[in-house]
Order: C-alpha cells, then sequence, then structure tokens
C-alpha cells in the first residue's frame, strides 16, 4: 500500500510524477478513495422512465445497474447476487419487475432488496438469507440535478449540490436552453476507448492551448475548423491572419472546488438558418427576450463534472469517462435533446456528433492519438515529470471559489491534481 | 418446349450478367479505398449519395440515432481531405486496409433497370504500424443507379457486426 506522504511527493505546484498515469496501485487506489467517495456521474432518469427500467453500467471499473423503483425513486445497485457475487443483470438496458440471478434463481426487487431465495427450506432457523443485507446492495447515496442522476457510495462528505457548487448552474442553464425547460438523452451512444490513462481526458477538456495543433488536420487552408452547429457560418478559427495561431486566451478557462471546471465559451458564430430562428422563438415564448439571449450567449464550452463526466452546451451531449485500467479508458458520448426545440435541430445534432464524437471522427481520434502517444512517453524514465506550469492573471471569486485565468492557463489541471491529492491523501 | 427453355437460359445468362457487372463495380469500390483513391472514391457517389456506418445492428434511422458515419459527399470530403493533411496525427503512420466483398445479391435481376438494391458480406483489415491489425466485418446494402456502362452509388451502408462495441479509433471507411 502507498503511503500518504509517497503520494504527496507525486504532485507538487508545477509538475505531476509519471506514476500518476503508470502505476497499477494507483489506479486502485484512485478507485477506492476517488471513485468510491465522490460523487460519480451514473445516467440520467430521461433513460429509465418507466418503473422497472434500467440501465447498466458502471462506477469507476465496477459494474452497477440504475434501474427506477415501483415506488418510481431511482436506485443505483452493485450487479451482483447476494448470494455468490455471480453478476446478476447481463444486459445493457431493459425492463424487468425483478432480477433474477442465473446462477440459484435468486430474484431480487428493482431496489436491490432480496424477493425470493429458492429452496428456502436448505436454510435452517437463524441462516435465513437477509432481504436486505443479502440483497445485490445499494449505492449509499444516490441524488440528481435536472434528471441528471449521481451517486456516492460513501455516506460521509458534501450532497450533491454542495460537491457541484458552482457546476450545478451549468446543467439548470441546459435545462433552460430547453424550451420546455427539461432535457432528455436520447438518439444513443457513441463508444470508444484508448490505450491511456483516465486524467489525460480530463485534463484535455479543459486545454485551450492544444486545438490549433492537435486538431490542425480538421481545419481548412483558411484555418477555420467545420461548423458546429446546422446554419453557423464556420467553426472555431485556429489560424488569423497570415496563418497566425490564434491564441485561445480571451476565452478564459476556470477552477472550481472538488476538481470542476470550465473552458470559456467559443466566441458567437452567427446563425441566420430559418431552424435557428425559430428555436429563439420557441425560448423566447418561455422565458422572454432577456433570458433568451443570455440562455444562447454560452459562456462555457466543456464543463467538468469531477472526476467522470463533461458537458458541453453548444453541441448539446454529455462525455462519461470510464477507467478501465491504468492504460486503458472508454469515453462514452450521449447527444442530449433539448425538449420543446425543433426536431430537427436534434437531427442536425446527431449528425454533426458523429462528425465530432464517433470512434471515427475528425476530432476526437486525434486526441486519443496524443492520450496514447502520452502514455507511451510517459514509460521512458529520463524525466520523470509532467509540465503544468502555463499560467496567467487569477481571478478569485469569493462566493464560489472558482479561479478564472486566460483560456490556455494549466489553472484547471493544477486545481485537478490538488482535488486529487486531498481525495487520495485521505486513508 | 425448347425455346421456353432458351428463354429460362437467357434470363439466367442476363441475371449471371448483372450480377458480375455489380460484382466487379463493388470490387473497383472498394479497392479504391484500398488504394487510398479517397477523391476517386468520393465521385463513385451520385450528388446526394449517402455513406452510413450505422451505431447499432437494428438501426433504421441515420438521423435518431448516432452512427460511426454518415457522410454526404461534403462531410466525406472534409473527412477524405484530412486524411490528406500531412499532421493528420491519427493517421499518422497511416492505416493499411483490405476490403473483401462476397455474398453479392443484386435486385431486381433486370440488366435494363435503373436502379439496383444491392447486399453483399465484407471484410475489412486495417493494420496500423504499431497498432497491430484489426479485423471489421459485416453487411452491406447499396442502392446503385444506373449511368451509361457503369453505376453510382446513391446509398451505402456498412453495418459491422460489432457495431455497437467500444471501439479504438478508426479512420478509413469500411
Ligand atoms: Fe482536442
Amino acid at each position: 500500500m502507498l503511503a500518504n506522504g509517497d503520494l504527496s511527493r507525486l504532485v507538487t505546484d508545477t509538475r505531476i510524477h509519471r506514476d500518476l498515469f503508470q502505476d497499477r496501485a494507483i489506479f486502485d487506489l484512485e478507485m477506492e478513495r476517488i471513485f468510491a467517495r465522490s460523487w460519480v456521474y451514473v445516467g440520467h432518469d430521461s433513460q429509465v422512465p418507466e418503473p422497472g427500467d434500467f440501465l447498466c453500467t458502471r462506477i469507476g471499473a465496477q459494474p452497477v445497474v440504475m434501474v427506477r423503483h415501483t415506488d418510481g425513486k431511482v436506485h443505483v445497485l452493485y450487479n451482483r447476487c447476494g448470494h455468490r457475487g455471480v453478476k446478476v443483470v447481463a444486459e445493457e438496458e431493459g425492463n424487468a419487475k425483478r432480477f433474477m440471478c442465473m446462477y440459484h434463481g435468486w430474484t431480487y426487487d428493482t431496489n436491490g432488496d432480496l424477493d425470493f431465495v429458492t429452496q428456502p427450506e436448505g436454510y435452517p432457523e437463524g441462516r435465513h438469507p437477509d432481504k436486505v443485507r443479502d440483497g445485490m446492495g445499494r449505492i449509499a447515496r444516490v441524488d440528481d440535478l435536472c434528471g441528471f442522476v449521481f451517486a456516492n457510495q460513501s455516506e460521509e462528505g458534501p450532497g450533491l449540490r454542495d460537491w457541484l457548487g458552482a457546476n450545478a448552474v451549468c446543467l439548470e442553464d441546459l435545462a433552460d436552453s430547453a424550451p420546455d425547460g427539461e432535457v432528455e438523452i436520447r438518439g444513443g451512444v457513441h463508444r470508444y476507448m484508448y490505450r491511456g490513462n483516465w486524467k489525460f481526458q480530463i485534463d484535455n477538456l479543459s486545454d485551450m492551448y492544444h486545438p490549433a495543433y492537435s486538431h490542425e488536420s480538421s481545419s481548412r487552408p483558411t484555418g477555420q475548423q467545420f461548423a458546429r452547429r446546422k446554419g453557423d457560418k464556420g467553426g472555431i478559427e485556429f489560424r488569423g491572419k497570415r496563418g497566425r495561431v490564434k491564441s485561445m486566451d480571451p476565452l478564459g478557462v476556470s477552477a472550481l472546488p472538488n476538481g470542476h471546471s470550465w473552458q470559456g465559451g467559443l466566441p458567437q458564430i452567427e446563425n441566420t438558418s430559418e431552424l435557428h430562428r425559430e428555436y429563439v422563438r420557441r425560448l423566447e415564448a418561455r422565458h422572454g427576450p432577456e433570458r433568451t439571449k443570455e440562455v444562447l450567449t454560452k459562456t462555457r464550452h466543456n464543463v467538468i463534472f469531477y472526476p467522470n463526466m463533461a458537458m458541453q452546451e453548444l453541441n448539446p451531449h454529455i462525455r462519461v469517462i470510464r477507467p478501465v485500467a491504468a492504460d486503458l479508458t472508454e469515453i462514452f458520448v450521449y447527444p442530449i435533446r433539448l425538449k420543446g426545440a425543433p426536431e430537427q435541430m436534434f437531427r442536425e445534432q446527431i449528425r454533426i456528433l458523429n462528425g465530432t464524437h464517433s470512434a471515427s471522427s475528425m476530432v476526437q481520434t486525434d486526441d486519443v492519438e496524443a492520450f496514447a502517444r502520452a502514455q507511451e512517453g510517459l514509460s521512458t524514465t529520463g524525466n520523470e515529470w509532467i509540465l503544468l506550469a502555463r499560467a496567467g492573471e487569477e481571478k478569485v471569486d469569493p462566493a464560489t471559489g472558482r479561479v478564472s485565468s486566460i483560456g490556455t492557463s494549466e489553472v484547471a489541471m493544477r486545481n485537478h491534481y490538488a482535488t486529487w491529492l486531498s481525495l487520495m491523501s485521505r486513508a | 418446349m425448347a425455346g421456353a427453355e432458351n428463354g429460362r437460359g437467357g434470363a439466367a445468362l442476363a441475371e449471371l450478367l448483372v450480377a458480375r457487372e455489380v460484382e466487379r463495380f463493388l470490387i473497383r469500390e472498394v479497392g479504391l479505398l484500398d488504394d487510398r483513391r479517397f477523391e476517386d472514391w468520393i465521385e463513385l457517389f451520385t450528388e446526394d449519395g449517402t455513406y452510413w456506418a450505422p451505431a447499432r445492428v437494428d438501426q433504421d434511422d441515420p438521423w435518431e440515432h448516432v452512427s460511426l458515419f454518415f457522410d454526404d459527399r461534403e462531410l466525406m470530403t472534409t473527412r477524405l481531405a484530412r486524411l490528406r493533411h500531412p499532421r493528420v496525427y491519427a493517421q499518422i503512420p497511416h492505416s493499411r486496409t483490405s476490403h473483401t466483398i462476397g455474398n453479392v445479391t443484386v435486385d431486381p435481376p433486370d440488366p435494363d433497370a435503373d436502379a439496383y438494391e444491392v447486399g453483399a458480406r465484407f471484410v475489412m483489415l486495417d493494420y496500423r504500424s504499431g497498432h497491430g491489425q484489426r479485423s471489421f466485418g459485416g453487411r452491406y446494402d447499396y442502392r446503385l443507379v444506373r449511368e451509361g456502362d457503369s453505376f453510382r452509388i446513391a446509398s451505402k451502408k456498412a453495418t459491422l457486426l460489432n457495431c455497437d462495441a467500444v471501439h479504438e479509433a478508426i479512420s478509413i471507411p469500411f
């Protein structure tokens, strides 16, 4: 077992040690001290609308089932039989009155309680399995915000809202960008994986320094990327006049307590399509012109919900980070449908997400290439450190603890590892 | 009686010829991908032609559900122009692919039809130095339209056997 003193030597103000990405013991400890003790994103309640609807996923490396019980409450259950530990639910999703274990036929209610033990006469007085203790087991705390369900395996620590802090507003703003005031997850999921550590993806989501370099091949000779939204007149500008890389510093980046962070919103791109105008009309009908203008001005690009989710409003989707091993990570990307928005808008969202976030996308494929090369590069021993020293002027919002700085600052990554160390150091 | 048999024989021969013509077209089509002649590959599609690789085996709509690929000519052009970029890092070094096509069916079997629904099975090997070799395979569904003495592709759908698996990055169309 790693001593806490050893861990603190791995994270300095500006450098982190390569063991954070290479060491299997550290990965196991992350599952225990980060993924088992913080609010981990599990799914959206629109994925399990009816009683008995369930969805299999993971918290850290553990298989779990998110399920709506007969009383309407959403539970997250460990996916194991109370008897011999066999994984109970094998389907990815579906509807069930009860879950039955394949091994000896024990059944469970959709809240995880033990329902029925086969051949019960085989358990004499005092030995009969207990409804709760020998059930599948419920994750200690489950809570949601705007339908986004998070679970925490620990009874201790802050509640969901406190944990999310200023990030809670991001989910509320997302809901407000739907003319019906609600979002849902629909249209399936993009799945891809890379041979690298999960933390590369977290860091990359706040990295506004890399796009012009990593993603150069996705831009036209003019230096502009393809449009990210139907009707947008062009996309992100990587290069300006005379081919010089345009700094993303003016966009800003924010670091929040508990490891969360945001990228500042991309510059607004004019959209005069009839589809967009219809969307604006519907928003105005709900919010009036002022709030509509606020809702349409995207002040944040990728928002990281530490440790395993990121949300983006521009082409609404969430990205779930699924650590598998120290050097293997899966990424699942789910489109978000803004309820009440024109149906054609969602169709265009799906089409564009195929280009940016599928396994064969024109953007993520370069990022995952960088992550795999980082994993390989960090196996070298000449220099044991990663450098995270980029910085600009920093402003602190005392109300939320949010630290904001220039777009290419690595402040969000330093913040990520400060949180990492504090979570990892708690025995 | 003999005349009727000749008629059947003639129809069978015509059917065989159109099947062979379609098959040769498909062999050339996937060969363009293997030869990295991406621009020529795009030219095989009609102006409103589409290339689609669904993310579910039972997916019947590319608009309501995400896909691995769903490209019109414009997106194909953007995607394949990227493959020509000297700094397309996801493809340095680039993939070598080998597409094999078989079990081709053509509907209708009439050699004078304007359009054909074509089914086939395929295997694509994808080797990237340092990344090992991967194999993809499944079903192709095409709609081909007759153009002169050849065809153009109105739609090509490649349904992978494991389209809903968690894939590593994919760069070359199936
Ligand atoms: Fe990137």
